[in-house]
């Protein structure tokens, strides 16, 4: 009976359990490293982590980042060091969040929230400037008003924690990478990680 | 014995070495690092660089070598190969020694590349990845000095990241000749330091950036600019000046960030002058003219299309076709393709042979074309070099390194002939003086007292030694050595870009392209163009004479400054008034494009490809990296345009296409085709004329069809006793509107000043700076007046055009010299 065959496996389809999640209504809790819209972190003293190095730029395989770094200004610098991030936009309608930013920047300055609802009207809004990203006086990420953000979506937001050691050493694997960071401080082990010994010479930092 | 007999013919040439188990032949006396990347194996190397001398700084280089005593290790940099020498780049041995060296290099490296300009191109990145240890064992603190300090206006030094390798102070030393660098302290303090308020000014600072293997040495202008991975580079030459060095401009979102020298045998070696360096400043202006405008009558200025004001300058010229005749100034900025369009623009569809890419500040143009030509591997290997009237430091800044790196070592004798000290005078076997008027004489002089001119090869470089004199003497000057020295090449020293291939297309008074005189080429240019004008037209003075006299209806400014570049302002001026309208095409509003009736914008360097030809003849690819600004447009299309509006066609339509038409009519370019300027391997241009290139059947024979003849020894002039002879010397950096557009290199000009000799200040009974009047048969101005010994008595010195002041001010252009009366306030 040929063709019959086919719609009885659609047939038999019908009764069993749906695994479809209604989205909107229905939203699946997010995991820990979810990885959403990018925040442009700032340290404990609220100078910008960013040092607009461009390495984010240059990983990018979907090329929707355009920094351009400058000299800092001495007498009001924005960032420690000599440059600092002077341009920075991403374009999210070219961004496939693979967070390869995020494992490239060298100051843990780019991050991922795990705010994912947004859109927009215009092509323009689509592209995130600086002062859109980086994090507010208080360290938490702006809210835009095209944006939907959940309770949880900024917790944690620079919560994902380098597959590799920041050295290149075994013995560095698992500890806890972080600098301090406003809004959060330093955070403390998690999952199994060690915290930096005091005799490890370069504070696990590498 | 096979065997014995290609071994002994191998010595005749080179001996037998092995790397890594591989039998290879090597010319004798090349260096091992040298014969191992000639036959794919890369050493790893930080100080040595294949233009200079090798120093053995860094022992990057270890290798073991086993020349029959046993292998050891020894820095294949210093090493030359010998017969059955053995060599292991890949032993356990040499691995060790490379990490180990690396290791130690990073000790005190901050390795803070994503805040270093040198990051994503580093070879201390590359080479520490390849053959580096994964890991360091050095956990101590690391050494810190005062993040980057400025040793020039244009580079700034980061002694961290230092690794002392002898490259930025050898270069300094030894090729640029301006020791101003040094290393300074002991063991691990040791670091490279200019000495106090003597800052590291040499022309040619931006070689140092570009030579040094780490981040220690940067550039202002492209300081955080860009990192490697978003620049886009083609290769091209600069056209800053006419030496046309080889050069990779390298942008990044439509923004030209920065040019590097590319290494090519016949020219640059790699190296390239700050002016040219960092003129890419001046291209990104916001002051580029970015589209056409016109003036009316009330001098009010009016934006307007393209069509529009291309109207307006075709009506401006087809006035003075049909009434008093139209000038064609300047054409040294254009691409080789664009000259030639407005070349035949002018002869066949305005019809008139006024047209001089020159501003009576250069050379005869048929002298330059007659003169059997040198390129500039003649004269680093010729027997003698004479280099007469001309600061080449200052005007062809890559060809004085040349001369001079030849003259060093040894392989030429350099005699110099000039009114002032050069750059040049203290490596030259010989230097002499003269005075201004009496050029002639003193070359007559120099080949009496010099019989072994004669009698080996010999290069001459002749420029124009100072504006203030009339350009006859250099002529006569020429006259003296063709008839005393009838074997000598010539390699005339004209400054702008483009200047010679201008000339080539026919960008002056008598001259068609190819290198063909207007009566000589009548025949063959009447068969391939619609038609020829019946005369010789006049050159930049006799235009401006003409227009002055009221004898001129419309000039055409093709990228000419008549008022800061011709040396007679005044006369500009009168030209100026007595001329019904002006059309401008440039890249700024310069101090002439204010006067013009019509402004049309037209495109900058890297903006057009084409091709360029630089002052040995050499014709040679630019490349286009960037759009133009605007509605500005390629030269060569405005003067399409133009003709299309004129009743006319230049039937030119790309610039592959103009080319091949060059190379079917011109006959100096015969054979010159596109494909051989493109060939492979190319990147070194190729000179014109190409010997053994077919004839163009029926056309002149180029060069040869050109007639020039020196004009008679003129007496000198009469010395008056009170007055001071003006030397009028061109600076490299000065108030010329490319320098003074790019920020980094507008603050280098010297502030205009005269200088004389201290004991002109005595006579004077003034102290050096005083403010002086100075009078000279044009005017009266106020200058400072400055002692230095270095100035021979008698004359009075200025630059002639800097920030200021313009010596043109002051000279007639018809005066054999110009003398300055000196009165104090
Ligand atoms: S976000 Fe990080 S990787 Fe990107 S430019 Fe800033 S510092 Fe560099
Ligand atoms: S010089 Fe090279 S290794 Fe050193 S900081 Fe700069 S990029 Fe890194
Ligand atoms: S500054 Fe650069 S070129 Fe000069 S010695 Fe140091 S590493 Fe070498
Ligand atoms: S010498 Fe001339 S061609 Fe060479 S870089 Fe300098 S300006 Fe350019
Ligand atoms: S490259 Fe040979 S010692 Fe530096």
């Amino acid at each position: 009976m040929g063709y019959l065959d086919g719609f009885r496996v659609t047939f038999n389809r019908l009764f069993e359990e749906r695994v479809t999640t209604e989205y909107p209504q229905e939203k699946r809790p997010k995991p820990e490293r979810f990885h959403g819209r990018h925040v442009l972190n700032r340290y404990e003293d609220g100078m910008e982590k960013c040092i607009g190095c461009e390495l984010c730029a240059g990983v990018c395989p979907a090329q929707c980042i355009y920094v351009r770094g400058a000299d800092n200004p001495i007498d009001d610098p924005v960032s420690p060091g000599e440059r600092f991030g002077y341009v920075y936009e991403i374009n999210y309608l070219r961004c496939i969040h693979c967070d390869l930013c995020v494992e490239a920047c060298p100051t843990e300055a780019i991050t991922e929230s795990k705010m994912f609802e947004f859109s927009f009207a215009n092509r323009q809004d689509a592209i995130y400037t600086k002062d859109e990203l980086v994090v507010d006086d208080d360290g938490k990420p702006q809210r835009q008003p095209w944006e939907l953000w959940h309770d949880g979506d900024d917790a944690l937001t620079s919560g994902w924690m380098r597959a590799t050691a920041p050295s290149g050493s075994a013995a560095h694997v698992g500890q806890v990478g972080w600098s301090g960071e406003l809004g959060y401080g330093v955070r403390s082990p998690e999952l199994g990680q060690t915290a930096p010994s005091d005799d490890d010479p370069d504070g696990g930092q590498g | 014995m096979t065997d014995l007999a290609s071994a002994s013919e191998v010595n005749e040439t080179g001996v037998n070495i092995t790397i890594n188990g591989v039998r290879v032949v090597a010319p004798k006396g090349e260096l091992v690092i040298d014969a191992a990347e000639r036959n794919g194996v890369y050493i790893p190397r930080f100080c040595y660089h294949p233009r200079m001398e090798p120093v053995g700084m860094c022992r990057q280089c270890l290798v073991e070598v086993d020349t029959g005593r046993g292998p050891g290790l020894q820095p294949s940099c210093m090493l030359t190969v010998s017969d059955d020498m053995t060599v292991d780049t890949e032993s356990e041995t040499t691995k060790r020694a490379q990490e180990g060296m690396l290791e130690f290099l990073l000790v005190n490296h901050p390795l803070d590349c994503p805040v270093c300009d040198k990051g994503g191109e580093c070879p201390l990145q590359d080479q520490t990845l390849a053959f580096g240890p994964g890991e360091s064992r050095f956990v101590e603190e690391k050494r810190h000095y005062e993040k980057p300090i400025p040793i020039s206006d244009l580079v700034y030094l980061d002694r961290e990241r230092c690794i002392l390798c002898d490259r930025c102070t050898r270069f300094a030393k030894d090729i640029a000749g301006d020791p101003l660098i040094h290393f300074m302290h002991r063991g691990n303090e040791t670091q490279v330091l200019t000495f106090p308020d003597d800052p590291f000014n040499s022309y040619f600072s931006g070689n140092t950036v570009q030579i040094c293997p780490v981040g220690a040495l940067t550039a202002r202008p492209y300081r955080f600019r860009a990192r490697p991975w978003d620049l886009a580079e083609v290769e091209s030459t600069c056209t800053t000046c006419s030496v046309g060095c080889r050069v990779a401009v390298q942008s990044s979102r439509n923004e030209l960030l920065r040019y590097e020298g590319v290494d090519i045998e016949s020219v640059n070696h790699g190296w390239l002058c700050d002016k040219g360096r960092f003129g890419f400043e001046s291209v990104n202006s916001d002051q580029r003219l970015a589209g056409p405008y016109l003036r009316d009558v009330n001098n009010s200025d009016q934006l307007v299309g393209t069509n529009a004001a291309l109207e307006a300058a075709a009506t401006a010229i087809g006035a003075g076709r049909g009434g008093g005749g139209v000038g064609v100034i300047g054409g040294a900025r254009l691409n080789n393709e664009s000259a030639y369009a407005w070349s035949k623009l002018a002869r066949t569809v305005i019809g008139t042979d006024n047209i001089d890419a020159q501003l009576a500040d250069g050379l005869s143009a048929q002298m330059v074309l007659s003169l059997p030509r040198a390129t500039i591997a003649d004269a680093t290997s010729a027997d003698n070099v004479v280099v007469i009237g001309t600061d080449l430091k200052e005007e062809l800044p890559v060809l004085f390194l040349r001369l001079k790196g030849a003259a060093q070592s040894g392989r030429i004798k350099l005699t110099e002939l000039s009114l002032l000290v050069t750059g040049l005078s203290k490596h030259a076997s010989a230097s002499h003086r003269y005075v201004p008027g009496e050029l002639a004489h003193a070359v007559g002089e120099l080949l009496a007292s010099n019989p072994q001119l004669a009698s080996g090869s010999t290069v001459v470089v002749i420029g124009r030694p100072s504006a203030a004199d009339f350009p006859d003497e250099v002529e006569a000057a020429v006259g003296v050595l063709t008839a005393g020295l009838p074997l000598a090449t010539f390699l005339p020293a004209l400054r702008r870009g483009n200047v010679m291939g201008a000339l080539d297309m026919g960008l002056s008074p008598g001259v068609l392209p190819g290198r063909v005189s207007l009566d000589e080429g009548r025949d063959w240019f009447g068969s391939v163009w619609s038609s020829l004008p019946g005369e010789v037209g006049l050159d930049t003075a006799g235009m401006l004479e003409a227009a002055a006299a009221g004898r001129l209806d419309t000039l055409v400014l093709l990228g000419a400054d008549p008022l800061a570049d011709v040396p007679d302002r005044d006369l500009v001026e009168r030209a100026f008034a007595g001329v019904g309208s002006i059309v401008a095409i440039d890249n700024f509003v310069t101090e002439s494009v204010k006067r013009a009736n019509v402004v049309l914008a037209s495109t900058a360097f890297a903006e057009v490809g084409g091709t360029t030809t630089n002052l040995e003849g050499r014709v040679s690819r630019l490349g286009q990296m960037i759009t133009p600004p605007g509605t500005a447009r390629a030269d060569w299309m405005i003067a399409a345009e133009l003709a299309w509006r004129l009743g006319g066609d230049l039937e030119l339509e790309s610039l592959a296409q103009i080319w091949s038409e060059i190379e079917a009519v011109a006959p100096s370019h015969a054979g010159c085709t596109l494909e051989v300027v493109e060939a492979e391997g190319a990147i070194e241009g190729v000179v014109v004329p190409i010997p053994k290139s077919p004839d163009l059947a029926g056309a002149p024979s180029g060069p040869a069809s050109i007639r020039w003849s020196a004009p008679a020894l003129a007496e000198p002039p009469s010395v008056d006793g009170y007055s001071l002879r003006l030397v009028a010397r061109r600076k490299l950096y000065d108030a010329a509107t490319n320098t003074q557009m790019a920020p980094s290199l507008a603050n280098l000009a010297e502030q205009a000043q005269l200088m004389v000799h201290p004991g002109e200040l005595r006579r004077l009974g003034v102290e050096s700076g005083t403010r002086v009047n100075v009078t000279s048969s044009r005017t009266t101005v106020v200058l400072s007046l400055v002692g230095d010994a270095a100035m021979p008595r008698g004359l009075a010195v200025m630059g002639l055009r800097q920030p200021g002041l313009a010596a043109s001010e002051l000279i007639d252009l018809r005066a054999a010299i110009t003398e300055l009366r000196i009165e104090s306030r």
